[in-house]
This record gives structure tokens, sequence and C-alpha cells, in this order.
């Protein structure tokens, strides 16, 4: 493996890279060709369906599978005893074994139903009809269990245990910096605020979908949307089977935001085909899909901020806890995410952190975009506003004074290796907004705020994360990448072809990305924490540049000149300073051929690997790097209604350098109106564990009517330590735009709202 | 597995001989936007499927003799791109821009809406304001003629009989078409079922309000007229207290529920508003 594990800018860019080049997958996206997990068929294949529990605790007393085997064209009905391995203890995700991660997977309920919409039975048929005709017939009984659907409660003495463990506690975090007690007797103002944010729904426009077959090997095929093709193992593990046994292939994705990060419909597909030798496919409903996968955690969150009259922090206290739901899934690094995020990208001498993860009988909590951190930004940034308020300061003013900068230490006492952007990206976002917007009449106030954000690419350090990639020239001078990435719609695949051809001098229509297959691709690793540009577009430069290693090396011997002062763009191969001496690439990639140099590399990138951080006092290094990023707003709030219209939104962010700014200014557009339904809109309830808003009719997202233009604004630092240094930005362009918008409606209204959606009739 | 049997007439004849012919629950099918989500659900399964669309002669707009008719089949893309509706009842076209979304308002039948009788009818508050009537048809032809405000018996439920269907809606042209308003308030800028809605229809004569006729939306278990404003509107002067005094009655002439989408208080609050806003946009012509 190469020494250095941070390719720099040894290569500045020049035609592809820094282009907003149509990306690879989008002509057949626009004319409808790509095809999605629920789009393949195989002859002979059978229709899955699942049978979830009605219930959100329940024993379940027996069931009866009879009537349902009888019906004509079922072929297969499997319960939780039917499952080779039912219950695995896994580590969520990880490759590299650290404690304290572990959660149950559990396919299919049994003995107890800890959540509606869990898993309780499997069928096969021969049509869907038939399918959920054979599921309504299979009887279960239950006994209805008082169930928790509180986590305060779940936290009292001999409240329901969700699960079999003697608490419902999952984990609890803590970070201690300075004394706090110092810190609040420095302080001139304090602001303390508990704030409740909710369940949010991802609402991708593609159900969890895939199709399954065992192959002429006796090896069990999936095709699946997942976010982590990785999860094989985990498949394997259920059935007892070798992991080469067992082979995920990613499908172009709509949409995952960390729903699809979990296993959905692969463990089910799996086990359906295993049992019935023939294909299976299975597509959750939307309603399905609203109620039995992990959502955005709700938090409670007590924060008290100190701050000298200055308008120096000094001190913040906070308490956070969150929902779980039914079971463990990423609520542990979730909360880790919030913990070490808990402060924002301030400095402030003296912290302590107390945070918790609970489960209760809702829905479980997982991964959605962001990982814990809007939720802990909205808390801080909530304070940092009304604090300026106290203080007689502007938002930006307040935050200026108090924003990290390169070389200082975060509440986690790591110390800023890269350039932190606050202050520029801050300025820059407000700006953006132009002049304000006057009010027509006098119920409509109009308000502006901001947000800033600090948020992490790159797995924690712990994990010790790892990508590899395949580049490889062929004959006639096309490029080749082959690289385990899942594309979830957000250019993940097109990125690699544009560094890949960047670096080999060729054009991006002569370069193809084969990508998630288990079995053809190099793994690569998870399409989760905004790490695919970083890591799989380290690997995949690492590779590309040792292919163009050779090239230069043969080019060299062929013009008569060192190989360092070769350029390559164009598919030709010339002298830098006297460009007529020159070779076309096809040449040499013959001349390669015939001396036997090699004309592929497979890289593996290592991200920096560090101990597990000690969760008592919560110090040291837990991510590769951060995002720096502020989300600005304009909004209109109809005092009488209370109705509230964005007119304006801006995010700036420091993405390290844009390899393709278009797909920047999408992530970031993205990012910000999903953060926009979650500050103004979107709320999954539960009524004792039941979901009330199962459909679109009742979870709302915002339609484009309710969006704005976001004005996006890309820093340039190439201070990143991904590719070209570039950073990640997927996640962080959703983060901050909710309390920008709070902030804007406390701005209008001269009032904060603590909650979230700021929905108008909290009476 | 349930077997669900489906039928299309192509006239009141052939209907007939449906209604003459069926056994078990039949159900009425216009444009699916209800029908189609219910049967998904699971919360209606009827043993027969009759489609009305098929019944071309139920698909029209037309004003005859200071009247306007509206066939049930009429979808609402249909009502926004009449040229009567638009120039003749406007408050009708407001309604019908609010309804869903494009897609949506392809299929949607105006017939459908009123059928469904869903609180948050979209069309329903301005067609109450403009005192619409519904003419319905039985087996054999017995025909019938329902004053809108009498159609609605509660959630989803109207006075039809199970072999009635709504044939038209007609009301008497608007004297004024500019003095009508509609403000729907949903919890986002489209394809939001209504949290309130409010549709007023003015013929000022002189300084009073004279034939002020009001029709509310999601306030209570139907979409309902407010007699009692419309009356005090009347009674009074057009003027600020008047209208301030009828934004205070208005709360009380209403029972609205409290759901996931909103509070009753809420929904007591923001009535009182729309009023004032639309009573002052159609007095003093302008948007609200
Ligand atoms: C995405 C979406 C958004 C929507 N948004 C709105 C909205 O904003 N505002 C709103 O008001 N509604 C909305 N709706 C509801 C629906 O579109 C309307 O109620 C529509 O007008 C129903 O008409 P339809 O022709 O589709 O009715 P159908 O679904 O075909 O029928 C509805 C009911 O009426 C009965 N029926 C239909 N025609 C007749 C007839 N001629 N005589 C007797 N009974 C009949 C049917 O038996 C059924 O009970 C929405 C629906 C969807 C799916």
């Amino acid at each position: 493996m190469p020494e250095k594990q941070h390719p720099a800018n040894d290569h500045p860019p020049v035609d592809v890279v820094g282009r907003s080049l149509p990306r690879c997958d989008a002509a057949d996206k626009a004319l409808g060709n790509t095809k999605y997990a629920e789009d393949y068929f195989l002859p002979g294949m059978l229709y899955g369906k699942v049978l979830r529990s009605e219930h959100a605790a329940a024993k379940i007393l027996s069931i009866d599978t009879r009537n349902a085997e009888k019906l004509s064209g079922v072929r297969a009905v499997m319960t939780a005893k039917d499952v080779p391995h039912n219950e695995t203890i896994t580590r969520f995700g990880q490759t590299h074994t650290v404690g304290g991660f572990e959660g149950l997977y559990r396919i299919l309920a049994d003995k107890k139903v800890r959540f509606m919409g869990e898993g309780v039975a499997l069928v096969a048929a021969d049509t869907p009809a038939i399918a959920e005709e054979a599921a309504r017939l299979i009887r279960v009984d239950y006994q209805p269990l008082p169930g928790v659907f509180d986590p305060f409660e779940a936290l009292k003495r001999g409240a329901h245990r969700v699960g079999e463990e003697s608490s419902n506690l999952v984990c609890y975090y803590k970070v201690r910096q300075g004394d706090i007690t110092e810190g609040f007797a420095a302080s001139d103002v304090i602001v303390k605020n508990t704030y409740r944010v909710p369940f949010q729904e991802h609402a991708y426009i593609e159900p969890e979908a895939g199709l399954a077959w065992i192959d002429d090997d006796g090896v069990i095929n999936i095709q699946v949307c997942t976010q982590v093709i990785e999860h094989y193992r985990e498949i394997a593990d259920v059935l007892g089977l070798s992991y080469n046994k067992v082979r995920v292939k990613g499908t172009w994705i709509g949409g995952g935001f960390g729903g699809k990060e979990d296993i959905t419909v692969e463990t089910y597909l799996a086990l359906l085909t295993w049992k019935t030798k023939r294909p299976v496919k299975m597509a959750y409903s939307r309603e399905e899909s609203i109620i039995c996968h992990g959502k955005r955690h709700p938090y409670i969150m007590t924060y008290k901020t100190g701050a000298t009259r200055e308008g120096k922090l000094m001190a913040l206290e906070a308490k956070l806890v969150s929902d779980a739901g039914a079971y463990v899934y990423l609520s542990p690094w979730v909360l880790l995410y919030s913990t070490v995020g808990a402060a924002g990208p301030y400095k402030i001498p003296h912290v302590k952190i107390d945070a918790r993860t609970v489960l209760t009988n809702n829905t479980f909590s997982s991964a959605f975009r962001g990982f814990g951190v809007p939720q802990v930004c909205f808390a801080y940034e909530s304070q940092m506003d009304e604090l300026a308020e106290r203080l007689h300061l502007s938002p930006l003013e307040l935050r200026r004074r108090n924003y990290l900068r390169k070389g200082e230490a975060t509440a986690t006492g790591y110390v800023l290796e890269h350039y932190a952007a606050s202050p520029e990206a801050a300025e820059k976002a407000l700006e953006a907004l132009g002049e304000k917007t006057k009010s027509k009449s006098p119920a409509v106030k109009i308000g502006r705020g901001i947000g800033s954000s600090m948020t992490s690419y790159g797995r924690m350090v712990f994990l010790h994360d790892t990508s590899r990639s395949y580049v490889g020239m062929e004959l006639d001078g096309s490029v080749t990448v082959r690289c385990g990435v899942q594309d979830l719609g957000g250019g993940q695949a097109s990125s690699l072809a544009q560094i890949a051809a960047e670096i080999l001098g060729v054009s991006m229509a002569d370069t193809r990305v084969f990508i998630a297959d288990t079995a053809l691709t190099p793994i690569a690793g998870t399409t989760t924490a905004t790490r695919q540009l970083y890591m799989s577009g380290n690997a995949t430069s690492m590779a590309a540049k040792e292919v163009r290693k050779n090239l230069l090396d043969k080019a060299g011997e062929i013009l008569g000149a060192e190989p360092g002062d070769l350029d390559l763009r164009d598919g030709i191969i010339s002298v830098m300073n006297d460009p007529s001496r020159s070779v076309p690439l096809n040449t040499v990639v013959r001349a390669c051929a015939s001396s036997g140099i090699s004309l592929f590399h497979i890289a593996q990138f290592n991200a920096p690997a560090r101990e597990l951080v000690d969760f008592k006092k919560g110090q040291g290094q837990v991510f590769p790097d951060f995002t720096f990023g502020t989300h600005a707003a304009e909004v209109a709030v109809d005092v009488e209604t209370g109705k509230i219209d964005v007119l304006k939104l801006a995010a700036c962010f420091d993405v390290g350098k844009a390899i393709n700014p278009q797909a920047v200014e999408g992530q970031l557009e993205g990012g910000t109106i999903q953060g926009m339904g979650y500050a103004l809109l979107e709320d999954v309830i539960l009524d004792k564990g039941i979901t009330l808003t199962p459909s679109f009719s009742e979870y709302l997202i915002p339609t484009s009517l309710d969006a704005v233009d976001v004005r996006c604004i890309l820093i340039e630092s190439g201070d990143g330590i991904g590719p070209f240094g570039a950073k990640g930005v997927g996640e962080p362009s959703l983060v901050s735009a909710a309390p920008a918008l709070a902030n804007a409606v406390r701005d209008a209204i001269g009032a904060g709202i603590p909650d979230l959606p700021l929905t108008r009739n909290a009476s | 597995m349930t077997q669900m049997e489906y039928a299309k007439p192509r006239s009141f004849k052939e209907l007939d001989g449906i209604f003459e012919s069926a056994k078990g629950p039949l159900r009425f099918i216009a444009g699916g936007t209800n029908v189609v989500p219910d049967l998904r659900a699971g919360t209606i399964s009827p043993r027969l499927l009759v489609d009305l669309s098929g019944l071309k002669e139920m698909a029209y707009i037309r004003e005859v003799k200071g009247e306007i008719a509206i066939g049930a089949l009429s979808t609402i893309s249909d009502i926004l791109a009449s040229r009567v509706i638009c120039d003749k009842a406007p408050l009708l076209f407001q309604a019908a821009r609010h309804l869903g979304s494009p897609l949506t308002r392809n299929r949607a039948t105006i017939g459908g809406n009123l059928a469904d009788a869903s609180p948050a009818a979209d069309t329903a508050p301005s067609l109450l304001a403009m005192g619409a009537m519904v003419h319905t048809r039985r087996r054999r032809g017995k025909e019938r003629t329902i004053p809108l405000d009498r159609f609605f018996l509660g959630p989803n439920k109207t006075i039809l009989a199970k072999d009635e269907i709504i044939t038209r809606i007609t009301f008497a042209k608007p004297k004024d078409p500019s003095r009508g308003r509609y403000l729907k308030l949903g919890l986002r800028n489209a394809m939001t079922i209504s949290v309130a809605s409010l549709a007023v229809s003015l013929e000022p004569e002189g300084s009073s309000f004279g034939g002020a006729r009001i029709g509310l939306g999601a306030v209570a278990p139907t979409p309902v007229r407010a007699y009692l404003v419309e009356k005090k509107l009347a009674s009074g002067a057009m003027d600020p207290k008047n209208i301030e005094a009828c934004a205070q009655l208005i709360t009380k002439e209403i029972s609205p529920i409290s759901d996931i989408r909103a509070s009753a208080d809420y929904r007591k609050r923001v009535v009182a508003v729309l009023f004032q806003r639309a009573i002052q946009a159609a007095v003093n012509g302008g948007t609200p």
C-alpha cells in the first residue's frame, strides 16, 4: 500500500475536474431509461410480502400460517422459527471491531413485537395479490402490552422494557471540558432553553425494493436499492452461509438519505429465494415504507449557554435525550455525532455534555442525512440568536467573535488541522440574500436568520475506514473504473469518472464506471457519512495515478524525455515545453501492452485511524475532518394566521474543491430544501407507537411551490482531505437550514420557537 | 380473495340496467381520485364498481338564461379552462385553482368532489356561497334537485341514495362576479388539504351588504353556510365595525375539530382572519 494517504494537490486540475459536465448517469435518467430496483423482472419470479405487526408492543402468543399455506399460488410462508439465525448481534456497518456499538438484528419478531410495522412473517407467492391475501390469512394471536413511548418515561424505574435488556437506556456519552461552574460564573448573560425536534421521514422518491435469485453457482444474488452493499455479510450470517455465497448488486437509487443504510428488503428476499429456490421480488408500498424504516431521531435538548458582555462564549451545558425507537440500529453512532457536534463551530472554554439514547416502542430511529447533527445545530444556533439579542449584537457579529478557526481546539479537544471557513461562509450567505424584501401588509412581518454548522465528512476515525477502486486503461484508450460505490442519485459514480478522466487525460465520454457489485467491484464501503467522494475519490485518484505513471514512463521512453516533463491530455502525451514532440495515447497503450506493463491498478485508501475516544470525558479525534458553512434565510410571517412563506434561501459552504460544481450545487439545493421541510412541515406523528402519518397526504414534504431557488455559493479552499482538496457536502448541506429558518422566524415575530417543525398552531 | 366487478355504462339506460341486476354494495367512480386510494387502503370494498366516466352527456359547462350549469363529470381542469366560469363565476375558479395538483385536477370531477363530502372539499364553499343546487338522477329516471346546503350530512355522508347519481350542479349567475373571494389556508402552498377555507359572495345594495353569502370548509363536519353571520352582515352597515362583529360571530357558528393538521382553536382564530380579509377584498376589490 502506498505510504501517502492523502493524495495531495500534485496534479492541479486542468480539463475535466472542476467543470459542470453532464453527469454520466444524467441522460438516461432524464429519458426515463434508467432501471431502478423495482424495474427488474426474472422469468418465474415470485412476489414477496411481509406481514407486519399492527401493535407497537405485544406478546406473540401464537402464529397460525396454515390457511395462508393452503392458498393456491403460495410458495412459502416463513416465521421466526424458519430463519436459520433469526438473531444476530451486529456491529452495524463495522469492519473494525470497537465495543459499545452492537445491536440486536432480529429478522422476524419472535415471542414479542416491539413496534408497529415490525416484520412478523414472510410470504412468497405467484402474484402480489396472492401474496397479500396470504399475509392476511396468517393468524397472529397478540397479547397487547402497555409499551412505552416517551424516552423520559422509558428511563424511569419500572418502565415497560422494550427489549430483553434490563434497561431501556442504550448508551450514555459525556463531554467534559474545563469547568462549567467557573464558565457560568464568568458569564454576564446566560440563556437556557429546552428544544424538541420530531421524527423525520426520508421520503425518497423510490420506496425500498429488490429482486433475489440463486445463480448457477449456487450463490444467492440480491439486486437491491441500498446504500450498503456490504450487508452481504450480515445476510450470509442470517442464512448461515459463507460470505462468498451471497452477492449483493446495488442498483441506481432514487434517494437514500440514510434510510437505505440499514438492511431493508435484502434479508427477506434472501430467505424467500433460499426457501423456494426461485427468484423473488419485493417492493414496499409508500405506506409500508413510512411505517417500517428508521427515522431521524427525535431529541429533547436542554441547552444552557453563557457569554460575556463582549460576546465571548464562556460555557455550555447540554443535556440530550434521543428516542432510539424499538431497536438499537445506528442510535449509538448517531448519538455520538450529536455529542461531538453539540457545541457547534464555536470556541467555548467550558463545556459539559450529557447525551443518552433510549429505547421506546416507537418506530426505530436510525441514519438520516446529518446523522444527529441537525438536531443539535437547531439547538445551538437558536441559543446563539437569543444570546445575540440579549447582548445587542447582530447574530453575525456574535458568531464572528466565537467561530473556531484552524489551529483551535473543539469542545472534544481536537485541534482543527484544516481551514475553517465559518466567518467567510456566514458573511457570504447573508450577503447572498440581497436587499431585504419589504412587507406589503401590516400583518406580514419579514425576518432574516442564519445558521452555521460544522459537519464531519468521512466516518469516525476509530472505525479505520477504507475504500478500494480499480482503474484500468483499455487497449483502445478508453478508461474503466470499477468501484463498489452505491450511487444514491448524488453523482457518486460520475465524480469517479471525472477524477479518472482528468488524471488519465481522456474525456468523460471515454470513461466508464462500474459500481456496486460485491462480486465484481472492489469493496468501497458505504455511501453514507458524506464519505464516498472523499474515500472512493481518493482511492480512484490513487489508482489512476499509478496507471498514469506507467503510461508516462513508457511515453518518456518513446519520446526520449523525462516522464516528469510530460503532459497527458485529450488522448495525447506531449513534452510540456515542446508540444511538437508528442505521441498519441493509443500508441503508448499498445506499447505498454506488448511490453507487459500493467495498465490497471487497484488502490486502497485508508482514512486516518485513531483509537476509540473515552466516552466519560469525550476527548480526542472522532472525525477525519469537517465541512464548514452557513445557511441564510428570509421569511415572511403572517402574524394573523401564522403562515410562514420562505422568500429567500442561501447556502455557502467550503467544499474544498468542486469536482463538478453543478453536482455540488445540486447537493446544496436538495439538502437545503430537505432541511426546510424539517423546519416547517415534516413530522412523523405517532400515537402510542401507531403512525398517524403513513402517507404523503398526512406526512407533508415541501412541494415545488413551497421551495425557492437556493442561492448557492461555493468556497473552494482546496484544504479538504478528499481528491484535489475536496471536502464533502452531502450531509452538511442540510444541517443548518432549519435553524436559519427558525432564526428568521424569530427575527420576524420577535420570539423564538423551541420546537420543530415551526407549526403555527402550537396553541 | 374478494372479487370486485366493474361496469361502465354508456347511457342512463345502461346504468338503469346495471341497477336492476346489481347484487351487493356498489360504488360509483368518476375520476377515481378518492375512490382508488380508498380501494387501495381497503377502507371501501364494493362488490361492484360503476364507472360513470362513460356518461359523456354529464361533461359540460354552460350558461343558459342566467343560470350556470356544470355537468357532474366536468373535471377541475375543465372548470379552470372554462370561459364561462372564469368570467362569470370566478369564485369557483379561485377554488378550483387550489385543488390538488395539475395531475389531480385533470382527473378529479366536481361531482366526485361533492359526493365524497369531505369537510375540506375545495369546491364546496364557493358553490355554497353561490347558492348552488345539486341535480340528481335515480333508477328509471327519477330526478330531484337538492340545495347544496342540505346535501351534506356528515364527513363522507350525503343525502344521496345508493342508486342516485349527481348529474349536474347549477347556480344563478352571480350579479357581480368581481365580489367573490375564496381563501384557503393549508399547511403548504400546493397539494394541501384545507385547514380552513372560506368563500364570500357579496351583492351589495347601496351601503349595505345585502345578499352576502358565506361558505366555509374544514371547520365543521361538513362544508357549511354561515347563516347567522350572513344575517348580521346584511342587517348592519358596510363598515369595519360590522365586519369585526361578524368575525367574532363566525367563530361561534362553527364547530371545528382538532386533528393532525391543526387544533380546533387555531381553526377558529384563522377563520375570523380569513373572513375579514375576504370581505375587505370583496368590498374594495383586489386580492386579499
Ligand atoms: C393527490 C390528491 C390531492 C387532492 N387534493 C384535493 C384538494 O386539494 N381539495 C379537494 O377538495 N380534494 C382533493 N382531493 C380529493 C379529490 O381529488 C376530489 O375530492 C375530487 O374532486 C374527487 O373527484 P373524482 O372524480 O376523482 O371522484 P371519485 O374518486 O371518482 O369519487 C369520489 C366519491 O364520489 C362518488 N361519486 C363520484 N361521482 C359521482 C356522481 N356523479 N354521483 C354520485 N356519486 C359520485 C364516488 O362514488 C365516491 O364516493 C385530492 C385527491 C388526491 C388523490
